[in-house]
Formats: structure tokens, C-alpha cells, sequence
């Protein structure tokens, strides 16, 4: 009994703590940002406070489903990070996060908008590149625990790293999408690019633009989580080794430029599928894994 | 007793119905047909489901009747074959009938003891025919007469379509209890006419053309059917399915079992049959539900997954899987490239289908589980999809998904409906993600070692899918946002009552997901295999994964409930869209750009023509399908 009310506290304040986390990742991420470009930049508690006006703000909506379809991309972000806290199944959750997703290209859909249609259809693209490389991610830790289980991973006694390096890296390669970083922020930008504006979130507004910014701090902490998952039983240095990628991450943001949708559906799938697939028939073959030992 | 009745009542009655439709004269008798046969079905189907499984063997004069019922329709055929001057109808057809003739001369015992066998698989197949299949007759009432007034019809020949409508249910009732294999044979030739009939219903050159390539792959299966049946009579001695799945499986016996794999991959249109049921969709849009959903393409399934327990461990087994995961994978993707509404949801089936087969093939304890749940999920959420897509049809005038842009704004209720069968397609919680969900987790521990090449097909597949769905749905919602609020469009009963009916079912079955696996799916599966299913909670355990069915759902229902609450209390002002450029007024897609000139903003769709554009695809997917086919089964049939 103990046992589960200490998981079920842990897991709860978890999921309080990430959009904390969440929002100052983000303040992190734009003060760096300003200092590379020579400026001073926001506060880092920055996020917070737009979040808060945001929240105040009159409502203007292009269409009625578009509140109820932000809603739901912040609900099943939601409830993608707390399964994964509650350490359920892992392919449930990519199946949960990639509902989400839809939620928001929907979203951006509502009203007949140019820009938010250019995101939704890039958002799309973005999805066709990652959702296989995360489903057969899961498939390798399924490979290598023998359950699909997030537990699974905490009996294997060592870093599932070591017998999924290839898996760790492709999961990298697709974390710029997620991230919305450069490469790969082809959907909609945090800087300012004219041609897409501000792709998938231009139509969202106050209210509903703080509700998608909410659920977007789940899910990269969702995805940060999901990579320090590798490094279990030393969950420390993963969750550090995490944060140390994402500080990457943000430093190519600004040093690399926005390339096309072609150019990522074929560096990710290329690249990641490749390291995904054949981590896995290594595993097979070597007979390492618990799946098929 | 009541044995005989239910057989009576759910092979005979809509037979009788049917027929009695053809003949009266007028709108009303041949409503009140339709609409007592779907209550008779549907009640006869619930207590078929309380009576639980049963055998039941016909006197001897039954067989007779059923070799010469045959007979006329193999001639009868021979007929269509030339009359429709199709030479590959005739020889198909002779291909079947000399040997049958020459089975019939040798004096062979057709009799078999059960001559019916119901087991939990048939009842399944029975709700499913029952429940969907007549509720799609009811939707045909309002949807005929739609379709015969845009046709300009002078003689109404609605009484021609329910009577293969109703005899289709019948028949596909007959197939699925049948043991005997001279039975199975015969019902399963009657649905392949049925479907011709129901294709070429309009009699357009399109339409005849079509229902003529429907009636010789269809007749492929039917030779294919015959080899098989004569396989298994001299090895094993009776027509009996029950003696052939418990024979020794000696390299004849597969070759029987291949053939009747064949047979069914024609019905269910797997690549390179897939053409017939691409095809099939100039027919009247309850056509295609019925064939989509309840009937044809859903006895190749069953009719796999009834031989899959006796595959277990051969080689042929693998072949099956790889047949249906290639049709999944080319379909998913195929269907990215499709402007037609009826043509995605037909590669959507296709694929479906394909995910069937593909479990069956893998053949463990629960990839059956998981075939048995898309089987179930798939025929309510296509049959939805397709009811709700001939409505709209009606409505736009149009097929083509480009012309539904912001369907939302104009027939709130109907685009409500698709939406809601949309996301019961691909997205969690609802039943068919359910299902596949067991798919991948059945896939991926499974003992084989192709089941890493199974994975990737699904892992891409399923990307394809989400993919292909998804920016339907958005199509549908994307309109201009100054229209003002549209008001919900007037449907005709039947409509009505066919479209929500399934639609709660849907909904109803996915949350309760757990008590159809405890009641039907594990039942099904459980004489052949060993079951580790845990159902804590009325939520899904796999042992290696677990699936929480209805907290999800619950989570969804006080999300939604919520949000609803929050926006009535906060309000939103619609607003035009941004179009960096002055909007004009009372022209929505329209904004001030250069010199002040008006610019028409346009949005297409994403259809990817140059990389997946037909017809060149479907050419290199036949071919790569015939082979692969003929090479799977020579390698298995060889090993």
C-alpha cells in the first residue's frame, strides 16, 4: 500500500512540476536565443507572465470548434505525460500524444485561414515523419524489457541505452519536430518567418492560444522524459542528459536555417527509420533482448 | 425447436422477404419488408446470441436441393458469362461446373453430420450481418428513392435491389453457420452474384463494366472454392470443414487450405484482387456499405480466421500474413493519393481487411483477439462512414472531398456524424484503435522472426492512416469563419435512424471494448488457443501492455463537458482570419493585396499526385502483388 500511495504522489507531482519546467525551458530558451542575437532578452519567467495575459484576454475564435479542439490538444497532452508517469503502456501513449496532435492540426483547420492552413498541412507531414520512428521505438523497448509497459524498463536493472542506442538516437534525430526547433520547425516557427507566419498557431488567440501553450510544455517535457526513460536505473544523468540535449537543440535552432518539408520527411525518415529498424534486428539477432530470449 | 427457427429465421426469412419485395407491387408493401425483416434479423441475431453455440444437422433432401440450387446458378452464370460476352465469366464458369458434374457422377455422400455449425465465430458474423446489414437496407429506403429521383427513373427498379439486398444477408447467414463445405460453396457463390447484381444495379456502361470485373475475380475464388472442395473429399473422405481442419496437415491438405486462403482473398479484395472493389463503388452508396461492412469482403475474413486455428506452425501461415500486410501497407499509402470519398473508404476497407488477415496469419492467441476486434469495429465504423458518405453524396452532388471544403458550415449534422466515424477509425480510445493496438502488441510478440518486417509495415501503415484521416476531417472543418451560425439540416427518418443507431453502437461497444472480449472474442478463440487475456476492470491486459478502455473515455467526457462550459462562460467573438492583406468585406476567402486589387485565396487538398498518382501505381501494385503472391504461397506450399 505504501508502495503505490508513494508512486501515486511522485507521479501527481510530476505532473504539477512539468509545465513549471515546461515554461522555464521556454524562458531559458528565449533568453538564449536573445543573447546570441546580441540582444538582452526576456526575463526567464518570461513564458509565465504571457501565459497569464494571454489567459485574460478577450476571446476571439475563427470557428466554435476551434476553443473545443485547443482544449483538447492541451487535455491529451495532459494525459499522455501522466500515463507516462503512471508508467502505462508506451504505445498507448504515442497513440494518445499523436491524438493530440491531430487535435491541433484540426484546430488549425477551423476558419479559412491561409497560414494556419499551411501549418496544419505541414503539421500533418511532420506527424507522417515521426509517428513510425516513435512506434517502432516502443516496439524495441518492447524488444528489449519484454512488456510494453514504462515498468517494463524499470526492472531491466541497467540503461536501456545499451541495448538501444540506435533507438536513443533516432528519437534525437525526430526531437527538433516536437521541439518546433531548426531544422525541422516547418510548421510554425518561434522566430518570425513571413511565409508561414505563425503556421499552425495563427488563428489561435488568448485564451486558446494559452491553452496550447500549456499542453506544448507537457508535451516537450513528455518527450525529455521519454528520453531520459533510456537511461533508468540512473534517471539523474538521463533527466540531466535530457536537458543538456535540449540546450543543443536551441543552440542549432539559431544556428542552422529552416529547411524544407521534403528535406525533413527524408532526413528523418532515412536516418531515423534506418537506426530504428535495424537496432531492432540486431536485437533479434544477437538474441539480447527479454521479448525473445 | 427453437434451433430450427433461428436458422429459419435469419437464412430464410429476408430469402422470402426478399423475393415477396420483387414481386408486390407498390412503395409501402416493400417498406414494410424491409423494416420487418431488419426486426425479425436483428431479434433473431439477439436470441441467437442468447441460445449460445449449437449444431444442427438438415435431413439429406436439404443437400440435394442445395447441388441442384447450384447447379442453376452455375449455369446461370454460364448464362451472365454470355450474355455480358466475358469470356473469362465462361471459362471461370466451366471451370467450376465440369468438375462439379463430374463429382456429381461419381456419386459422392454430400451429407454431413452437422450440416450447420454455430459456433461463437458464426454468431459474431451473425450480429455484425444482422444488426449492420439491415439497418443499411433501412438507410436504402430513403436513399433509393434520393437516387432514383436524381436519376430520372420512369419505371422504379427498387424492387430488383432489395430483393439481392435482402438475399445477400440471407446468404451470407447461410455461409457463416455452414459446415458442410458443399453448403459454404453454394452461399458463397450466391454472394458473389448478388454482388454483381448490386454493381451493375444502375446499368451504366461504368457500372456494367465494373460489376463484370466484381463477377470473374469473384469466380476465381468460386474455382479456387471447388479444388478445394474436391481436396478435401478424397483426402479425407467427407465435405465436412470440421474433418478437414482436424486432418493430419499433410502437404494436400495445405494445398486445400491454400486454395480456400485464395478464395477468400478474392472476397476480400487483397492485393492484386483489390481492383474489384474499387470498382464496386459506382454502385448506389448502400452497396457499398452493405459490401463493405456486413457482407462480401467480410466472408473472406471469416472464412480465414475460420481455417487460421489448422494453419498454426505451417509455413503457409506466413504467407497469409505477408498477403494482408502488403494490402495494408500499398492501401494506407494508396489512399494518401485519393480525391474520391468512396475510393478512400474503399482502400481504407481494403487495408482494414488486410490487418485481418495479416493477424489470422500470425496466428497466435492474440493476434486473434485482435482480428476479431477489427473485424467487429471495422464493420460498424466503415458501415457508418459510408451511410454518412452517401448522404452528403446526395446533398453536394459531388464524390470528390474537395467539394465537401467546410461541409460543417453547410450540413452540420451529417458532417458530425462522418467526423465522429472518422475518429472512430484511427484514434484512441475508440474500438479500431483499440484493436490495433492489440494488432501491433499480437505483432511484435510474436514468436517469428518476419515479425520485425510485419512491425515496420504496421508502424508505416499506421502513419499513413493517421496521415489520410486526418486531413479529411480537417477539410471538413475548414470554412469560411464569418458564415454565421448553420442550422442542422432535415433528414429523412430512415436516415436518421440508421446513421445515430450505429453511431451509439459504436460508441457504446468501444467503451464496454472489455465485455465483448469476455463475452464473444475470448470464447471465439479459446478452443484453438491458449488465452492470456486479463480483464482488470473492464479494461484491457495483453500481459505484456495494458490498455485503459473506458477511463480514457471518461477522461474524454469530462474534458469535452468542460471545455463546453468554459467557452459558454468566456465567450469568443468570431473574427475573420489573418491573410496579411486587408480582408474584404462579404467575401471571406477573398483579402486586399498589390494596388489594392482583390486576391482569391484557394486551398487544395494534399493528394501527392506525382509520387503516388494512379493509374500508374495500381499497375506496379498488381504486378508486385501477383507475384509476391504466387512466390508466398510457392514457398510455403514448397517448405
Amino acid at each position: 500500500m505504501d508502495g503505490w500511495l508513494l508512486s501515486l504522489t511522485v507521479a501527481v507531482g510530476l505532473v504539477v512540476a512539468a509545465p513549471f519546467i515546461g515554461g522555464i525551458l521556454s524562458g531559458i530558451d528565449r533568453k538564449l536565443t536573445a543573447r546570441m542575437q546580441n540582444r538582452v532578452g526576456p526575463p526567464i519567467i518570461q513564458p509565465f507572465y504571457d501565459l497569464l495575459k494571454l489567459w485574460g484576454k478577450e476571446s476571439f475564435v475563427a470557428s466554435r470548434f476551434q476553443a473545443l479542439l485547443a482544449f483538447s490538444f492541451m487535455v491529451f497532452s495532459v494525459v499522455a505525460f501522466t500515463l507516462l508517469v503512471l508508467a502505462q503502456d508506451l504505445l498507448l501513449i504515442v497513440f494518445v500524444i499523436s491524438l493530440a496532435d491531430v487535435c491541433l492540426v484540426l484546430g488549425s483547420y477551423c476558419g479559412r485561414s491561409p497560414y494556419s492552413y499551411l501549418g496544419g498541412r505541414r503539421e500533418l507531414l511532420q506527424m507522417l515523419a515521426y509517428e513510425p520512428i516513435l512506434i517502432l521505438a516502443v516496439v524495441n523497448i518492447y524488444a528489449a524489457t519484454g512488456s510494453f509497459m514504462v515498468e517494463g524498463v524499470f526492472k531491466l536493472g541497467f540503461p536501456l541505452v545499451i541495448l538501444l542506442p540506435g533507438v536513443f538516437l533516432a528519437l534525437l534525430i525526430a526531437l527538433p519536430i516536437e521541439a518546433r526547433k531548426s531544422p525541422f520547425d516547418i510548421s510554425a516557427s518561434h522566430h518570425a518567418h513571413q511565409e508561414i507566419v505563425r503556421g499552425v498557431f495563427t488563428e489561435f488567440s488568448g485564451f486558446s492560444l494559452a491553452l496550447i501553450e500549456f499542453g506544448h510544455w507537457f508535451k516537450l517535457i513528455f518527450y525529455l522524459a521519454l528520453l531520459a526513460l533510456f537511461w533508468v536505473p540512473l534517471l539523474w544523468l538521463g533527466a540531466v542528459l535530457a536537458f543538456i540535449f535540449y540546450f543543443i537543440i536551441m543552440i542549432v535552432d539559431n544556428i542552422f536555417p529552416r529547411l524544407t518539408w521534403t528535406f525533413m520527411l527524408k532526413a528523418v525518415w532515412l536516418a531515423g527509420f534506418t537506426l530504428a529498424v535495424s537496432n531492432l534486428i540486431v536485437l533479434a539477432l544477437l538474441g539480447v533482448g527479454l521479448a525473445w530470449a | 425447436m427453437i434451433d430450427g427457427l433461428l436458422i429459419g429465421l435469419t437464412v430464410g426469412f429476408p430469402v422470402v422477404t426478399g423475393l415477396l419485395a420483387r414481386g408486390l407491387p407498390g412503395v409501402w408493401s416493400r417498406r414494410l419488408l424491409v423494416v420487418l425483416t431488419t426486426i425479425v434479423l436483428i431479434v433473431s441475431s439477439l436470441l441467437l446470441l442468447w441460445r449460445g453455440p449449437y449444431t444442427y444437422t438438415l435431413p439429406e433432401f436439404w443437400d440435394e436441393v442445395i447441388v441442384v440450387l447450384d447447379f442453376i446458378l452455375l449455369f446461370y452464370f454460364l448464362y451472365l458469362g454470355f450474355r455480358i460476352r466475358h469470356p473469362l465469366v465462361v471459362v471461370l464458369t466451366l471451370l467450376q461446373l465440369v468438375p462439379l458434374a463430374y463429382f456429381e457422377a461419381s456419386l459422392p455422400v454430400i451429407h454431413v453430420e452437422p450440416t450447420l455449425a454455430i459456433d461463437f465465430l458464426a454468431i459474431i458474423m451473425c450480429l455484425i450481418i444482422c444488426v449492420i446489414g439491415s439497418l443499411i437496407c433501412v438507410y436504402a429506403l430513403s436513399y433509393m428513392d434520393e437516387h432514383e429521383e436524381h436519376l430520372h427513373l420512369a419505371k422504379t427498379r427498387q424492387p430488383r435491389f432489395f430483393l439481392y439486398m435482402l438475399l445477400f444477408l440471407g446468404a451470407m447467414n447461410g455461409l457463416v453457420f455452414a459446415n458442410n463445405l458443399y453448403w459454404l460453396y453454394f452461399f458463397w457463390e450466391v454472394t458473389t452474384l448478388c454482388c454483381f447484381q448490386l454493381i451493375r444495379h444502375d446499368e451504366t456502361p461504368q457500372a456494367e463494366k465494373n460489376a463484370a470485373l466484381a463477377l470473374w475475380m469473384g469466380l476465381i475464388g468460386g474455382v479456387a472454392f471447388v479444388a478445394s472442395l474436391f481436396i478435401g473429399y478424397y483426402q479425407v473422405g467427407n465435405l465436412g470443414l470440421n474433418s478437414l481442419m482436424s486432418a493430419q496437415p499433410a502437404a494436400i491438405i495445405l494445398l486445400a487450405f491454400a486454395c480456400l486462403a485464395l478464395a477468400a482473398f478474392t472476397k476480400s479484395a487483397q492485393v492484386p484482387f483489390h481492383s474489384w472493389l474499387l470498382g464496386a463503388m459506382v454502385a448506389p452508396t448502400p452497396v457499398s456499405a452493405l459490401l463493405h461492412s456486413s457482407t462480401m469482403v467480410k466472408a473472406g475474413v471469416y472464412l480465414v480466421l475460420r481455417i487460421a486455428p489448422a494453419l498454426q506452425g505451417t509455413a503457409l501461415t506466413s504467407a497469409v500474413a505477408f498477403v494482408g500486410g502488403l494490402s495494408f501497407l500499398v492501401t494506407a499509402v494508396l489512399a494518401i493519393s485519393q480525391r474520391e470519398s468512396k475510393r478512400i473508404l474503399a482502400y481504407s476497407t481494403i487495408g482494414n481487411l488486410g490487418l485481418i488477415i495479416l493477424c489470422a496469419g500470425v496466428n497466435t492467441p492474440l493476434s486473434m483477439v485482435a482480428a476479431l476486434l477489427l473485424l467487429v469495429f471495422h464493420a460498424m465504423s466503415k458501415g457508418l462512414l459510408f451511410l454518412g458518405a452517401g448522404i452528403v453524396e446526395n446533398r453536394v452532388y459531388s464524390r470528390n472531398i474537395e467539394d465537401w471544403e467546410g461541409l460543417i458550415a453547410r450540413f452540420p449534422l451529417i458532417s458530425a456524424i462522418m467526423l465522429v466515424g472518422m475518429f472512430t477509425m484511427f484514434l484512441p480510445p475508440s474500438g479500431m484503435l483499440l484493436a490495433k493496438w492489440v494488432t501491433l502488441e499480437a505483432v511484435a510478440s510474436s514468436p517469428a522472426q518476419w515479425a520485425i518486417t510485419l512491425v515496420t509495415i504496421l508502424a508505416v501503415g499506421s502513419a499513413a492512416t493517421t496521415l489520410f484521416w486526418s486531413k479529411w476531417m480537417a477539410h471538413l472543418l475548414f470554412h469560411p469563419s464569418t458564415a454565421e451560425r448553420a442550422k442542422r439540416e432535415k433528414l429523412q427518418l430512415p436516415y436518421l435512424a440508421s446513421t445515430i443507431t450505429i453511431t451509439a453502437l459504436d460508441i457504446a461497444v468501444s467503451v464496454i471494448a472489455a465485455v465483448l472480449v469476455a463475452a464473444l472474442v475470448i470464447p471465439t478463440v479459446k478452443p484453438w488457443y491458449a488465452v492470456k487475456l486479463a480483464l482488470p476492470l473492464l479494461n484491457l491486459s495483453t500481459g505484456i501492455g495494458a490498455f485503459p478502455i473506458w477511463p480514457l473515455f471518461l477522461v474524454m467526457a469530462v474534458a469535452l463537458a468542460l471545455a463546453v462550459m468554459v467557452f459558454r462562460a468566456k465567450g469568443g467573438k468570431l473574427v475573420s482570419p489573418y491573410m496579411c492583406g486587408e480582408n474584404v468585406e462579404g467575401a471571406p476567402a477573398s483579402f486586399r493585396s498589390t494596388a489594392d486589387l482583390e486576391f482569391n485565396f484557394d486551398a487544395s487538398g494534399m493528394f501527392f499526385d506525382r509520387a503516388l498518382g494512379e493509374p500508374k501505381t495500381n499497375r506496379y501494385v498488381t504486378a508486385v502483388g501477383i507475384l509476391l503472391t504466387v512466390l508466398v504461397f510457392a514457398l510455403a506450399l514448397v517448405v
